[in-house]
């Protein structure tokens, strides 16, 4: 499935050689932050400009008729998943729910998310489920629930950490990772640990700080203009919900995470990765595992590898920012400026899969009619077939250099705003600053050598 | 010959990096010179 996110055709009559794109980059970086350092003074992104849209355009589309029927829509289509992924046939590619959970939900709704803001909090099946059955609850019951037990300050975002990164292992690591049953099974896995988290914190604390993917998407809903509060839907400035992010305990690693898994499933394809995998698969294999299970911890550690190496990257350029002065600690520093990592991740995963999602991404048209791939044509689509031809491999290049690029310089703004905030003098917030560029090129020259491989 | 053609696909790959390593380089120099001027 993943194949097809790494370019169908080589590219040919680039003007410049693919590094070169990658010192452009880098130059774009530095006239930025020179540019920021003399033409942003003072903080523009750290107040609240939220403001609700007036009358019903404020009230519709949040109000509870919407969110049942949204929720209700979830549900179904995560019974469909389930349904398909166990019931029908296992080709990866005949079935529903592979194309479903791996591009539509897990690449389309970060688009959605980015440009109409935390859509998927009102799809969310688990959160809808939970709000049902409590509802249901308390209506037998005839008396209020017993309150939830206090979400743990400690525990954070660790379990939307640890969530993605199992979602990582099984779409990166895990052998059959696109078969059906495979996932239909993670996906019941995965709802059943929702629901005990649910039960135990209550559904919105669950929701909002340890329900993986609700965690994930409503990052990247920060950059969106739309953002609801208290049943009233409001805009806001463009970028301005990532100054608002309250940094707990696991968000810097959840970035990590974001970020590492793109960053291995380029890495993957590089041969730096591939020589080195049969010496650490055969140390395994030595140890008494299958080849097969052999595998996929190699795979999952270097996932964590990439992880880490992101973090690292990232604690690296705080600590720089730290040596400057202004007597902040480390972990103050690297909460600050973690929201800066947010646009970051989204042009790594739109640089990356972006192609996937529009080439797979036209299946789900003829798999939403034959969902168990058994002959069926429920809305008569199921003859339709996915085009090629929508984007060449030149195009696809220039657009994966402008998503690394637009975001990078999206991120220096973030972090260039941000320390003018933190810091007394301007002068110590840009020198402060120096460090953080060097961390923003990095990522932008590891995302273009990520790319260059996986296009190769 | 297959040992240059090795080399220059990791040549290549390094290329990608240089601005990074470099900007790094300079950024450590001119610490380190701020520090001998601050002590001196």
């Amino acid at each position: 499935m993943t194949s097809l996110a790494h370019g169908l055709v080589g590219r040919s009559d680039l003007p410049i050689p693919e590094w070169l794109f990658g010192w452009a980059a880098a130059m774009v970086l530095v006239v930025s932050f020179v540019a920021l350092a003399v033409l942003w003074p003072q903080p523009r992104l750290q107040r609240d400009a939220w403001r609700p849209l007036p009358g019903a355009a404020g009230r519709l589309p949040v109000s509870r008729p919407v969110e049942i029927v949204c929720g209700a829509i979830g549900v179904f289509l995560l019974g469909v998943v389930v349904y398909s992924g166990l019931r029908g046939t296992q080709s990866s590619t005949a079935n529903f729910a592979p194309t479903f959970v791996y591009v539509v939900f897990w690449l389309g709704l970060v688009p959605a998310s980015v440009l109409l803001g935390d859509v998927f909090r009102a799809f969310n099946p688990w959160r809808a489920t939970g709000r049902a059955v409590a509802g249901l609850a308390r209506m037998v019951a005839r008396t209020d629930l017993p309150a939830p037990l206090p979400y743990p300050e400690r525990l954070g975002h660790w379990p939307a950490a640890a969530g993605l990164f199992a979602f990582a292992v099984l779409e990166l690591a895990a052998a059959d990772n696109d078969k059906p049953e495979t996932v239909a099974i993670a996906t019941l896995v995965y709802s059943a640990l929702t629901f005990v988290g649910m039960a135990l914190y209550g559904v919105e604390a669950w929701i909002r700080r340890g329900e993986a993917f609700s965690v994930y998407l409503n990052l990247f809903s920060r950059i969106a203009p739309f953002e609801s509060r208290d049943g009233v839907l409001g805009v806001r400035p463009w970028l301005s919900g990532l100054p608002a992010l309250v940094p707990i305990a696991g968000t810097v690693p959840l970035l990590a995470v974001m970020i590492g898994s793109v960053t291995f499933d380029g890495a993957a394809e590089a041969t730096l990765w591939t020589n080195v995998v049969p010496d650490i698969a055969g140390f395994f294999g030595d140890l008494g595992l299958s080849a097969r299970r052999a595998l996929e911890v190699t795979f999952a550690l270097g996932l964590l590898a990439a992880v880490g190496l992101v973090l690292g990257f990232y604690r690296l350029g705080v600590a720089g920012a730290r040596s400057v002065g202004g007597g902040f600690t480390a972990d103050r520093l690297a909460n600050g400026f973690v929201h800066t990592l947010v646009p970051i991740a989204l042009v790594y995963a739109a640089a990356h899969y972006f192609t996937l999602l529009l080439f797979q991404g036209q299946a789900i048209w003829f798999l939403a009619s034959d969902p168990l791939g058994d002959g069926s044509n429920i809305f008569g689509t199921a003859a339709r077939q996915v085009d090629y031809g929508i984007i060449g491999a030149n195009a696809t290049w220039y657009w994966q250099v402008g998503f690394v690029v637009g975001g990078h310089v999206t991120a220096l703004v973030l972090a260039h705003d941000r320390a003018l905030a933190l810091y007394d003098e301007a002068r110590l917030a840009v020198r402060s600053q120096y460090w953080m560029l060097a961390v923003m090129v990095g990522y932008t020259s590891l995302a273009l050598w990520l790319l260059s491989r996986s296009n190769a | 010959m297959v040992l240059i053609a090795h080399a220059g696909h990791w040549l290549t790959s390094v290329a990608y990096f240089v601005p990074v390593v470099g900007f790094l380089a300079w950024l450590g120099v001119t610490q380190v010179r701020e520090r001998r001027g601050r002590s001196e």
